[in-house]
């Protein structure tokens, strides 16, 4: 479904002048300094696969899904979407993806959800009773009815998130990308988002890359992940190999009373990374130990006021790689 | 290739429509914004008939010709700004990353970029064109042959195409630079006021760049030539009144080829 070789996006940042005459000098003098956003990835993606594209903030996820939509013309390298060429054959391969940004949305601000959905049944040309039996199945799927007569602009985030969901698969593109799909979204409205991917992928076999820097969202819904960072590729392989070797930890944190100490806490699988006052962080392999078996024993030995569990987040993994040295997985299957 | 462009204008209307019936929900300061724009043409026509009054002639051509490059330029400028208003607020577009969308979208990016915004309160601009130019005709008594008639409709479309891509060039700048493109302003508002004067009346590099660069010479003043039966002061060949719908049909491929170009180079911002 996707062939990507190579890819490459430069930007030239010139150097910023104030005023109208700045301007003018700036179109003519070029000096400025080049941003090296993306740098010769390469990877696949076969028919009905679920990958997630991950990387911290600036990393190139965005840049790299633009590039595969046509959006931006890359710098240098290759690829094919559902059999085109993106950036040339941009308008074609447009009615076979469908495109969710999670910081902006396709809807038309003032119109009612359902007025954007009827707009883009023009927009790409759906034949009206395929329109009406996707309409009917989104509607239930994502629970659309209560907000479906509402401006967008007055939408939740979640809401809104739903009906951008609805318009990006009403033409059935085969194909869908999705950038930042459940920022900024609450606990239930991310596992809604999650299942509801999930099951367009499970039952219309539809091909789904998604960016992410959050790793629940990968670990829901993919079996595969590319990690990028600093615009290269650091990883392409199995969601689980990565978190057997450095995803199995999680921290626990807790604040101890006044005076209390737990010096001297010993476990297998448990190791004292850091303490600052009264607080401790304690990192555990969850395969081997349980957060709750860990509070309790916590507990047992000195009196704690709060506990937190912190995630492994996507930088702690980076490092890992970086540290540990694992060796990416072929990129390429050829 | 037929059924294609109509499948886009069908769209087009759609989108289109779905502007307007946003905006409507504002429909008393949308009245205003109409009689605004009217009122305020209004003193430019009015600073030109103070110039009448001081001088009788503009380079030979009276004040009822004048008028009438007044009406025609303004009418066409009008419809433009009103057609091009997707162009005008381009800028926008591209700071907020919302032309990422109209990328993904199997129509057309410059239609899609047209219909997405419709000021219909440039309307009064056109309104105020039309009556200065319905009056000027009756004033000037226009010698109404055949092919007067038919070539004023021409002459106006011509002009409104000409004006369109030129917005669409001040639009296209954006995908380089979005600092200061009040700049290019000079070659619309400043183009279609030049063009309420005849030509003629302008020295040697000026004169060059209304007729050779932005050739508004061709679709306001030369074409008014022939239809207010004016000798020619530039000695131009016969034919050269009748070129106003090539030159805005070359202008505006040559607009169209700059607009691809700077979509290849568009940046997208943000994350």
């Amino acid at each position: 479904m996707i062939t990507a070789r190579g890819l490459s996006k430069s930007y030239w940042v010139a150097r910023h002048r104030r005023g109208a005459l700045g301007a003018m000098r700036s179109l003519v003098d070029r000096s400025g300094r080049e941003v090296r956003a993306v740098r010769d990835i390469s990877f696949d993606v076969a028919a009905g696969e679920i990958v997630g594209y991950v990387g911290p903030n600036g990393a190139g996820k965005s840049t790299t899904i633009k590039m595969l939509t046509g959006i931006l013309v890359p710098t240098a390298g290759e690829a094919t979407v559902a059999g085109y060429v993106p950036w040339n054959q941009r308008k074609s391969l447009a009615s076979k993806i469908g495109v969710v940004f999670g910081q902006r949305t396709q809807l038309w601000w003032d119109l009612p959800l359902i007025e954007s959905l009827e707009l883009l049944r023009f927009v790409y040309r759906v034949p009206v009773d395929r329109f009406q039996a996707n309409l009917t199945e989104m509607r239930s799927l994502l629970d659309l009815d209560p907000f479906l007569e509402t401006p967008v602009r007055q939408l939740s985030l979640g809401q809104r998130m739903r009906g951008d969901l609805a318009a990006a698969v009403l033409h059935e593109p085969p194909l869908l990308y999705l950038d930042e799909p459940t920022i900024g979204l609450d606990v239930v409205a991310k596992a809604r988002v999650r299942e509801f991917l999930a099951r367009i992928n499970r039952e219309r076999g539809v091909t789904i890359l998604l960016t992410t820097h959050d790793l629940a969202d990968v670990e829901h819904l993919c079996r595969r992940m590319i990690i990028i960072d600093r615009g290269r590729l650091l990883y392409d392989g199995s969601v689980e190999a990565l978190r057997q070797r450095h995803g199995s930890h999680r921290t626990l944190v807790v604040d101890l009373e006044a005076g209390a100490t737990i010096d001297g806490f010993v476990r297998d699988g448990v190791e004292l990374v850091r303490a600052d006052g009264p607080r401790r962080w304690l990192r555990f392999d969850r395969e081997a130990v349980s957060a709750a078996s860990l509070i309790s024993s916590v507990v047992a030995r000195a009196p704690v006021v709060d506990v937190a569990i912190e995630e492994p987040a996507i930088e702690d993994i980076i490092r890992g790689i970086y540290e540990g040295g694992l060796r990416a997985e072929p990129a390429v299957s050829e | 290739m037929d059924s294609q462009i109509g499948a886009e204008l069908a769209i087009c209307r759609r989108l289109v429509g779905a502007r307007l019936r946003g905006q409507m929900q504002y429909r008393g300061s949308f009245i205003a914004q109409i009689a605004g724009n009217f009122g305020v043409n209004f003193v430019e026509l009015i600073a030109i008939l103070i110039l009448f009054s001081h001088f009788g002639a503009i380079g030979g051509w009276d004040v009822g010709e004048v008028a009438f490059l007044y009406g025609l330029s303004c009418t066409s400028f009008g419809i433009a700004h009103l057609l091009g208003s997707g162009f005008s607020s381009f800028s926008t577009l591209i700071h907020q990353g919302t032309f990422d969308r109209v990328l993904v979208r199997p129509v057309g990016t410059l239609l899609q970029v047209l219909a997405a915004e419709m000021q219909i309160r440039r309307l009064g601009e056109a309104l105020q064109g039309v009556l200065v130019l319905g009056a000027a005709i009756g004033f000037v008594g226009i010698e109404w042959t055949v092919g007067r008639l038919v070539y004023l409709p021409i002459v106006l479309a011509s002009a409104v195409l000409l004006y369109v891509a030129l917005f669409a060039i001040e639009a296209t700048v954006c995908f380089w630079t979005t600092q200061a493109t009040e700049v290019l302003n000079a070659f619309t508002y400043g183009g279609s006021d030049m063009a309420q004067y005849p030509l003629h009346i302008y020295d040697g590099w000026l004169r060059g760049l209304l007729l050779f660069v932005v050739p508004i010479g061709f679709v306001i003043y030369l074409p008014s030539l022939y239809l207010l039966d004016k000798p020619d002061p530039l000695g131009l060949p016969g034919f050269v009144p009748f070129l106003a719908p090539v030159a805005a049909l070359a202008f505006a491929m040559a607009a169209a080829a700059l607009w691809r170009l700077g979509v290849r180079h568009y940046r997208s911002t943000g994350s």
